[in-house]
């Protein structure tokens, strides 16, 4: 049998009180692949993206990381299953350094106990060589000149691929990117693009995505999901999607 | 950040500073020496406080109680069981640590900012509570003498003894503590103070950080109740009210949210300072509550920020000043 796919959802329902906000939707995404999410507001793309990232307890349907159930677990379990999520509102820690953020986000890779570091062991081995990665990421991302800076001093385009390399940290096989060009500019957009290209392309990662700037979205996706009123409507290539009657009127609503 | 690195060699030097201590009690008068010892019993209490509203950035105001159980852990066990004091230290300790446990149950459950303030201050007020009521055991509002403290069979019967016993307790919590900070964990804290959510998704278990630090904080503090036992051999419930609270939160927000060295300066600061105005008689309280504001209006990151500015060795890895 081959591979199960990277991620795997069937019938994935998420209700809040009397409003189904995610309705049966089914889709899959494989190793390498880039899948975007789309839909107006309102839609279920952030309560369907919080049930794959545990922020959310889907209420039916499956949830399958590598063929493994995960629709009950908890954020931190999931992300130590390797499907890392960032923010739609930036999720950096403001006053911790670009690579002190990264240091967090290999933070279980990190192996210091409480009660050694009390009774004297020393973690510095551990402590160095994860400093040494974060680094060599930043770099490999351009954005190593700003390692030493506060996160909440960097540009909004500095500070998306700075996520996008803390998300990265563990070498997830799996990256869940909730709107990260939300306030960047054209040539950030542009440069945010590349690096969700190379990290599918080069390194294998799939990526689910959800984007609002429909140029990105048909720049890199190899795949888009429209969602609307809970439901999935689309399920195809970008130049495919767009030329669908059903996303059109997502979008413009119906007569 | 290159400071921060450069000063690690120099922090070596810090164990300068007890060292330097240690010949104090021959040029202090008996009173100067009880002043120098209480601000050591503050310097444990003020840390555990600190890690938990500093570091960890939860509202919690039950440091009272770890520090009114610790003293009486110790006061208990040394006057009905006879125990010597440096024998009741650790478990005044557990106690201490098993009270944050419990103190960490609301917020573990969500609660958070002044529905968490206000729920740990009634855990702090049932405690004082318990003191009273609980007169078999403490005395009740009577209170309860503190037998003098042995230490290995050593009697600690006056302030120039116990002070050595205080600066070597100080110095093994301070430098527990100080590793602690320095390694993921103080980066846990600013992360899981910064945006819970987002430390969650880094596979950071903020549940446990939150029970853990509540815990190591409870018991730190509990330690600092042991000193305040027998520092003043005599404890009641008075010594563990909303008063006692209100100097705590002012020892971390004078010395710096978040800081190890501000823990240990406004311990220092917020005992000694009243001791200086003494002298204008009638004003002491005037005199001190306007530094405070003052210290408080200019420095707002706590006077560990100015010594921040003042040498990279005093930059501490996760505290931003």
């Amino acid at each position: 049998m081959a591979d199960p796919p990277l991620l795997e959802l069937r019938d994935v329902t998420v209700r809040f009180g009397g409003l189904i906000a995610v309705n049966a939707v089914s889709f899959r995404v494989n190793k390498g692949e880039i899948c975007a999410l789309i839909g107006p507001n309102g839609a279920g793309k952030t309560s369907l993206f919080n049930a794959v990232s545990g922020n959310v307890i889907a209420n039916s349907g499956s949830i399958l990381f590598r063929g493994e159930e995960i629709r009950q677990l908890t954020p931190h379990e999931i992300s130590a299953r390797g499907a890392r999520r960032t923010f739609q509102n930036g999720g950096l820690f403001a006053d911790l350094t670009a690579l002190e953020n990264v240091l967090v986000g290999l933070h279980s890779q990190v192996g210091s106990r409480f009660f050694g570091l009390l009774f004297g062991r020393r973690s510095a081995a551990a402590e160095r060589d994860a400093t040494a990665r974060a680094r060599v990421l930043l770099d490999l991302m351009g954005v190593g000149a700003i390692a030493d800076q506060k996160a909440g001093a960097l540009s909004g385009g500095q500070q998306r691929i700075v996520e996008i390399v803390r998300a990265l940290a563990t070498n997830p096989p799996l990256l869940l990117l909730d709107e990260p060009a939300v306030g960047l500019s054209p040539p950030a957009r542009q440069q945010l693009a590349d690096v969700i290209r190379r990290l599918a392309r080069e390194r294998g990662v799939g990526i689910l995505l959800i984007e609002h700037a429909i140029e990105l979205v048909m720049s890199v996706a190899d795949r888009v999901i429209v969602l609307t009123e809970g439901r999935k409507v689309a399920d195809a290539p970008p130049a495919e999607v767009r030329a669908d009657r059903a996303v059109l009127e997502a979008y413009l609503g119906h007569a | 950040m290159a400071g921060a690195s450069q000063g690690t060699g120099l922090r070596r030097l810090f164990w300068v500073i007890p060292l330097a201590m240690l010949p104090l009690p021959l040029w202090l008068n008996p009173y100067q020496q009880y002043v120098l010892n209480t601000a050591l019993v503050y310097v444990p209490v003020g840390i555990g406080f600190n890690l938990v509203v500093g570091n960890l950035g939860l509202l919690a105001f039950s440091n009272v109680a770890y520090f009114g159980l610790g003293a009486y852990t110790s006061g208990i066990l040394t006057a009905s069981l006879g125990l010597p004091w440096w024998l009741t230290i650790i478990p005044a300790a557990i106690v201490g640590g098993i009270a944050g446990f419990v103190a960490s149950i609301p917020a573990l459950r969500g609660v958070r900012l002044f529905y968490l303030a206000i729920m740990t201050l009634a855990f702090g007020e049932l405690m004082r509570w318990t003191y009273i009521r609980w007169e078999t055991l403490t005395g009740g509002s009577m209170g309860m003498a503190v037998p003098t403290a042995t230490l290995f069979g050593w009697r600690l019967d006056s302030d120039r003894s116990r002070f050595y016993a205080f600066l070597i307790l100080t110095v093994l919590v301070v430098a527990a503590t100080d590793r602690l900070l320095r390694s993921r964990f103080g980066r846990a804290f600013m992360a899981i103070k910064d945006n819970e959510l987002a430390a969650a998704a880094m596979g950071i278990r903020t549940d446990r950080y939150i029970v853990l630090t509540f815990a190591w904080g409870g018991a730190v503090v509990g330690i600092g109740g042991s000193m305040f036992a027998i520092s003043v051999g005599h404890l009641s419930p008075v010594s563990f009210d909303l008063t006692e609270l209100v100097l705590q939160f002012a020892i971390i927000m004078v010395g710096g949210l978040g800081s190890l060295a501000g823990s240990i300066i406004g311990a220092a600061v917020i005992t000694v300072l009243p001791q200086i105005f003494i002298s204008f008689p009638g004003f002491e309280e005037l005199v001190f509550g306007l530094l405070i504001i003052l210290i408080i209006l200019f420095l707002p990151r706590g006077l560990a920020s100015l010594l921040a500015r003042l040498h990279p060795a005093f930059v501490e890895r996760y505290y931003r000043g």
